[in-house]
């Protein structure tokens, strides 16, 4: 299962928090021209270092799929930023 | 820890709920999750899942205040990052060893095999760091 969202908040030396939520499929959809060219000019350098691009996507979709659960938690003082995987 | 608790502790931490929901909470999971019955088999321990990083460090010399730093990956992202490795092309393995050991570290990146480090994650399992300083306090363990 790929991430479905993405929690970024952060705590600034104010005390106010910024939150941000991320819902990663949404934003797939509207960043898929851009993504089609990424995976294009991917192929492109998979071919030029000789890499099977079958098994770079595998590789970045287990990559991707793993990604769920990771947690960033960092704490300075008043400063505070964490980024969350879902 | 499990994760339920954690996330009621949260909660409890950004003030979205009080500490007698958090109370309730808590007893709900216990009575949701009953110890095995007297006599029966011990349930075999279960896989962790994730690689966690706690720093906790109470150095003020910056004047900002305590550091804490808490990082969670899960192990499988660690397995796939491994298997990436696998794609890296010779030539640039080659370069990269040129570059270690002209700074002195001569690791052959080439004889390091995926499946050996998926050997090494696979250990993780059982690996628990702690550093204590007097002010500061380092853990690696997997969960």
């Amino acid at each position: 299962m790929i991430p479905q969202l993405v929690t970024y908040r952060q705590r600034r030396r104010d005390g106010r928090w910024l939150r941000l939520y991320v819902p990663v499929l949404p934003v797939l959809l509207v960043l898929s021209p851009l993504l089609l060219l990424i995976v294009l000019a991917g192929l492109v350098a998979c071919l030029v270092f000789r890499v099977s691009p079958v098994d770079a996507l595998r590789g970045t979709g287990q990559l991707l799929c793993a990604l769920p659960g990771t947690r960033f938690e960092i704490e300075h003082g008043r400063t505070s930023v964490l980024v969350s995987v879902r | 820890m499990n994760e339920q608790r954690r996330q009621v502790l949260e909660m409890l931490a950004e003030g979205k709920i009080t500490a007698d929901e958090a109370e309730r909470l808590i007893d709900a999971l216990d009575r949701g999750q009953p110890e095995s019955p007297p006599g029966s088999a011990p349930r075999p321990k279960p896989r962790p899942k994730y690689l966690r990083v706690v720093v906790n460090s109470e150095d003020d010399s910056g004047g900002d205040g305590p550091a804490r730093v808490n990082v969670r990956v899960p192990l499988q992202l660690l397995r796939a990052g491994v298997r990436l490795t696998s794609l890296i092309p010779p030539q640039a393995l080659a370069k990269v060893n040129d570059e270690l050991t002209r700074s002195g570290v001569p690791i052959d990146l080439t004889q390091l095999k995926p499946q050996h480090i998926e050997e090494l994650i696979e250990q993780l399992d059982d690996l628990t760091v702690d550093v204590d300083q007097p002010d500061t306090k380092v853990q690696v363990f997997c969960e």
